[in-house]
């Protein structure tokens, strides 16, 4: 990372609700003019961090640092960030304008220095001519950029985000995620942005952290995660995998190559730590197995012949359920443009070493859900 | 249709209006012009002597002023006193929730006069309070709180409380605590949140509990009787004795429309200003 000091810094952050543990020592950094996003199931505890963030839960124990001062005893309303809720929260008795003008009224910001500040943010937001409306009277896209200019406004020192983008439709959603990072690259500000939606995390985020059960799994850039998940649990979050669960059998030149319970064996890349007998576990994604007859000069080390089980089109991709000689099945995404293989059809799957995730341990119900 | 169906439901609400309200207020129009003679009755012929006399009349406007400071301080005893007790009860996760609720309604699962009974009790010349105040060293002499505004100011805040509370736990329960995490976030402080954005969003339950208990204090009969003895008179009393004790039917007539119209221009005008302000959440 850079040298520069974290805008924002969590140390050891702990909360329990009664018995639960909702928070379980949580540490993470945010550079200056990052987007970090905290992905993880429901419940996982990603909304409890940011909202003792911004002061609103009381940790039971750890730290908030934001820029080198240790905030986490300050009042919720003189830390100076930025928050948006998934419900927007915004003021239904007041206008749009009154609504953005609250933070820099509280901040004693005078009447002539407000003005233009406001009509700037809104401009910035795509709202400049709805001022004088109220909340009720706009779109819930229109009201959840109300709630991110209302937040940009004071300038805050970073801008928390709770799922801001949840409650809206699948194409509104995909145009403000746009909008969100093109406003965020613009600004420079430094964003938290907590999402269950693994597709927005990769698509915003500079890094993200992957939290289960209060804890965090894997923290990294988009694509270093996606790649090579630390945990069965985030390579179960992050895409759809097949599991297959065997024993290190040796490391050759090749790879690793590991003994899969039911007879067969598949290659891996090279993966230091682990030694030949142990139980390991093997994550091939949807997408990154190829179907279909390859040439005859295909080197791929993992090469199987299969029979179609099930078939459906879903546009951007075929999906495919494969059985394998020993039985088992294989879930196989094919892009959409392929020519369809019908119900029973025989073929040959195949997948590269570098395809394979190689993890430790052979808990094979490690809670996933999608 | 839908319309036709509407109608068709509010059919026997209607009815009931009709025959218990507006057919009896209506036959009270009539009468009210009527001038009564004493020891012969109601007679035939067109007055509308009541009307000027009880808008002329220092007396009765003593006892109209007298009956709307009423109605006005028991809406602002009952709205000081319930608003914090309906927030913490729309607030508290304790599980003694349901039976501090139950706490509330109590007072009124008591008969009325029992109530006003015991408030006689304790607000008399040597009742409870005086000798509690006595005792402490408030006052040397007793305080009068019977039979004046005081006592019904007491009796009336303490029966018509839970209505207050009971009306505004609604209106404060939907009130999104996103909202006032929101405004703290944006830089208010707890209290700073509170007038901007939490007592505005509870101003529909403001409204109607005030607009509930003020017309139950202005029409209440039982309790400033009791407690306002036989001299101290409301229209609720007026009405009741020109009914009743002195059989004076048109003045009592015109009494009760004038109250009826008070009602019904303080709702009307309560309507205009929940529009006014927007208040609705």
């Amino acid at each position: 990372m850079s040298g520069a000091a974290p805008a924002l810094s969590v140390r050891r952050l702990r909360k329990s609700f009664g018995a639960v543990v909702a928070v379980d020592e949580v540490s993470l950094d945010a550079a200056p003019g990052e987007f970090l996003s905290l992905l993880g199931p429901s419940g996982c505890g990603k909304s409890t961090v940011l909202r003792m963030v911004a002061g609103l839960v009381e940790p039971d124990a750890g730290e908030v640092v934001l820029a080198g001062e240790d905030i986490t005893r300050v009042a919720v309303h003189r830390r100076n960030l930025g928050l948006v809720f998934q419900s927007y929260a915004l003021f239904p008795h007041m206008t749009v304008l009154e609504n953005v003008a609250f933070g820099l009224r509280r901040r004693g910001v005078g009447e002539a220095e407000l003005r233009p500040r406001v009509e700037r943010v809104l401009e910035l937001v795509r709202l400049g001519p709805l001022g004088a409306r109220h909340p009720r009277e706009l779109s819930g896209g229109q009201q959840q950029r109300v709630a991110l200019a209302r937040a940009l406004v004071t300038e805050p020192r970073v801008l928390l985000l709770d799922e801001p983008l949840s409650n809206l439709d699948a194409l509104l959603r995909d145009e403000m995620r746009v909008e969100l990072k093109r406003l965020q690259e613009r600004l420079g500000t430094t964003m938290v942005f907590v999402t269950h939606d693994q597709a927005e995390a990769l698509i915003l985020s500079d890094r993200m952290v992957v939290m289960q059960g209060g804890r965090v799994e894997q923290i990294g850039r988009p694509e270093e995660v996606y790649r090579r998940p630390a945990t069965p649990f985030v390579a179960r979050f992050l895409g759809r995998a097949n599991f297959l669960t065997g024993t290190l059998a040796g490391v050759e030149a090749g790879g690793t190559v590991v003994a899969l319970d039911g007879g067969l064996s598949v290659v891996a890349g090279p993966r230091p730590g682990l030694t030949p007998g142990q139980r390991v576990q093997v994550a091939i994604r949807q997408e990154n197995i190829r179907l279909g007859p390859g040439g005859a000069g295909s080197d791929r080390a993992n090469r199987f012949a299969a029979t179609v089980v099930f078939h459906a089109f879903a546009g951007p991709a075929h999906h495919y359920v494969v059985q394998l000689a020993d039985g088992r099945e294989l879930e196989v995404a094919a892009p959409g443009a392929a020519l369809a293989l019908a119900r029973g059809a025989r073929t040959v799957i195949e997948w590269g070493p570098e395809d394979v995730v190689l993890l430790a341990g052979s808990e094979s119900a490690a809670g996933g859900s999608g | 249709m839908t319309g036709a169906r509407g109608w068709g439901l509010l059919l026997p609400v209607i009815l009931l209006l009709l025959v218990a309200f507006l057919l009896p207020v209506g036959m009270m129009v009539p009468t009210s012009f009527r001038p009564y003679v004493p020891l012969v009755g109601i007679t035939s012929g067109f007055t509308i002597g009541y009307y000027t006399k009880l808008v002329t009349d220092s007396y009765y406007l003593e006892i109209i002023g007298r009956t709307l400071a009423l109605g006005l301080t028991v809406t602002l005893c009952t709205l000081v006193i319930g608003y914090p007790l309906a927030f913490f009860l729309a607030r508290t996760r304790s599980r003694w929730r349901n039976w501090l609720s139950i706490l509330v309604v109590f007072p009124l699962l008591l008969n009325l006069v029992v109530r006003t009974f015991g408030w006689i009790a304790l607000l008399a010349q040597n009742g409870l309070v005086n000798q509690a105040l006595q005792a402490l060293g408030v006052v040397q002499e007793p305080v009068k709180l019977l039979f004046n505004f005081a006592g019904l100011l007491i009796g009336l805040t303490h029966i018509f409380l839970p209505f207050m509370v009971l009306v505004l736990i609604g209106p404060i329960q939907n009130i999104p605590r996103d909202v006032e995490d929101a405004a703290r976030v944006l830089g208010a402080s707890w209290g700073s949140a509170f007038l901007r954005v939490t007592l505005p969003l509870s101003a529909p339950g403001i409204l109607s509990g005030s607009i509930l208990v003020f017309v139950l204090t202005i029409s209440a009969l039982v309790t400033p009787r009791l407690l306002g003895g036989p001299t101290y008179q409301v229209m609720s009393t007026l009405i009741y004795d020109e009914f009743l004790q002195r059989l004076n039917w048109p003045a009592g007539s015109a009494e009760a429309l004038l109250l009826t119209v008070m009602v019904l221009v303080l709702v009307f005008l309560s309507g205009v200003l929940a529009r006014g302000t927007g208040a609705r959440a």
